[in-house]
């Protein structure tokens, strides 16, 4: 069994890496066409040609004994089928489409095909350690085993990152890195990040006062509710007045600062004025 | 591309969380907003059963477990919050739907906060919820640390102060945008060129924060247990660092990697494109239930 979770274990790994590689295929196709196709490629010759095989032979043993079992069985092994056929049809649709085309709306549509692979290979790991993996460890022998786990097939190619790097060697670089990038990329000229960076201190200013507005209201309602008697209603109100001026004047004041100073911040730049740029 | 979900969701914590930690520092009044916010988050799903039992001599407890079966993987996780309060259903939900995704149960750990108890109190309650798991008998290779923020820089002085006293280590941990630094650098790095960019936290506050949590003791900030980025890393299991490109944390997961690499433990770090802190938790934006599964497949990576 512990055979068959560590092949899921490298099965994980090369799953994160394609989820990871999916969304950049339209952005940096030139990097990622390699590497995914190492990785279809991986899962072609080793997960689908020795992998499903071994879980083939175990689930016969578990239909053996657990006959109510067959229906949901024969559903994981036509998933096995459906799998490899996706699979294939992935690596043929990413070796044959134009990079121009990666670009694109092909390229996008392709992508969504590759992450619903993943989807779909996540779930049915999942499902084969939920349902069958737990009962196959309690109803096999030992000897049920040792027909399962063909001792002298092919191990794993990712146990070993040496021999990967043989077979596939764009996936192999890609593993030994220690950092990956998820999604998009960042924000991207200098332009656009500084317009970026001024609306957000807008959001920070507008945050600002909101806070400073419901804190206000709570203390006028505060101040309100204490007020015994004429005068101290006077006074309250005089009191309520000024504070409530004081804020429309930062509510004033305050947004005008910053379009003041970032037009001026941006003119200055646009204008190539800052010696900085 | 950022979702629209995940872009509201970056708005609405610019506009409350942020700014009410750029403005005076008020504990009580912060956990009361905080519970107050927690309602939007919703209920554990009803396939994870939720047992409040908790068996820890100082601290609250829950264990979570998925009603269709599980694995012998235990996740233990330690909810983040600045050291001083907590998203406790939101963390909840979190660790419910990691459960789910791994087939694993869940232990979560309300440690104690600061600053009624500062530190070491949080961590000696995270460390005894790990003797417990060892004592109940659950394989070390089966437990996987996780935590976000503040739960993940316990998670990573977990780890250290175990292996320092000879417990056996777990099997990996997964940690979301660690605070693993809580030296006075607070200017240098990504704390200062994604200071503005970061839709949740803001530093202003950073050195009250450190005050309160240290007790004023503030000679302990440089201890690998506070700031565990200054710790030695060797012996320690695979770490799995997630954090957004936009986070003031951003760094503190580089760090900690390369600190444990050139340890030479297994450290990988995924930068995720604009993402807020905490991210993970927000169980309605399509990228949380990714980062979910990335997790997941970094659970059977690391506990087959």
């Amino acid at each position: 069994m512990s055979a068959l979770r560590r092949d899921h274990a490298g099965l994980s790994r090369v799953l994160r890496v394609i989820d990871g590689l999916a969304d950049r295929l339209t952005e940096s196709p030139g990097t990622a066409r390699p590497v995914l196709l190492d990785a279809l490629r991986y899962l072609l010759e080793y997960h689908h040609a020795f992998h499903h095989p071994r879980e083939d032979r175990l689930f016969a043993r578990i239909r053996l004994r657990r006959p109510a079992l067959d229906e949901s069985l024969g559903r994981i092994s036509h998933e096995h089928e459906s799998g490899e056929r996706e699979i294939a049809a992935l690596v043929e649709a990413l070796t044959a489409i134009d990079g121009h085309d990666l670009s694109g709306k092909p390229g996008a549509n392709l992508a969504n095909r590759i992450n619903d692979y993943v989807r779909h290979a996540r779930t049915h790991m999942r499902d084969e350690e939920v349902v069958f993996y737990a009962r196959a460890e309690s109803a096999l022998s030992d000897a049920d085993w040792a027909d399962i786990i063909d001792q002298d097939g092919p191990q794993d190619p990712l146990a070993n990152l040496a021999a990967l790097a043989g077979a596939y060697p764009h996936l192999a670089e890609y593993l030994g890195l220690s950092t990956s990038h998820l999604g998009g990329s960042a924000i991207g000229a200098d332009g656009q990040d500084d317009v970026h960076r001024q609306l957000l201190a807008l959001t920070d200013v507008y945050g600002s006062l909101l806070h400073e507005g419901f804190d206000l209201t709570r203390t006028n309602l505060r101040r309100l509710l204490a007020v015994r008697g004429p005068i101290g209603l006077a006074r309250t109100a005089g009191d309520i007045s000024v504070d409530n001026l004081r804020f429309a004047g930062r509510c004033v004041s305050q947004p005008s600062r910053w379009a003041v100073n970032t037009g001026c911040a941006l003119l200055l730049r646009w204008a190539r004025l800052d010696p900085s740029r | 591309m950022v979702s629209w979900q995940t872009r509201t969701a970056k708005l609405l914590g610019r506009l409350t969380i942020r700014q009410a930690l750029r403005r005076q520092l008020d504990i009580t009044e912060m956990r009361a907003r905080i519970a107050g916010m927690e309602r939007f988050f919703p209920d554990v799903p009803a396939d994870v059963q939720v047992d409040k039992a908790a068996g820890l001599s100082h601290c609250d407890g829950e264990w979570l477990t998925p009603t269709e079966g599980h694995s012998e993987r235990v996740i233990l996780h330690l909810p983040g919050g600045a050291f001083m309060t907590r998203f406790v259903r939101a963390e909840r939900l979190l660790l419910a739907r990691l459960c789910r995704a791994t087939h694993a149960r869940g232990r979560l750990v309300f440690y104690r906060l600061a600053p009624e108890n500062p530190f070491p109190a949080g961590l000696d309650d995270c460390l005894e919820a790990y003797r417990q798991l060892l004592d109940q008998g659950v394989q070390p290779k089966n437990i996987i640390l996780s935590g976000v923020s503040a739960g993940g820089c316990l998670a990573l002085a977990l780890m250290l102060s175990a292996r320092d006293q000879g417990l056996p280590l777990p099997a990996g941990a997964m940690l979301m945008s660690p605070a693993a630094d809580l030296t006075d650098e607070y200017d240098a790095g990504s704390r200062a060129t994604n200071a503005d960019r970061d839709a949740v936290l803001s530093l202003e506050h950073g050195e009250e924060i450190r005050q309160l949590y240290l007790d004023g003791r503030t000679e302990l900030a440089s201890h690998p247990y506070v700031s565990p980025v200054m710790g030695d890393f060797s012996g320690l299991p695979p770490l799995f660092f997630q954090v957004g490109s936009t986070e003031i944390l951003l760094d503190d997961s580089h760090r900690c990697a390369e600190r444990a690499r050139a340890a030479g433990v297994s450290a990988e770090v995924e930068v995720w494109d604009r993402m807020p802190h905490g991210w993970q938790a927000l169980s309605f934006a399509p990228e949380s239930g990714r980062a979910i599964a990335r997790l997941a497949d970094f659970v059977r990576e690391c506990c087959p």
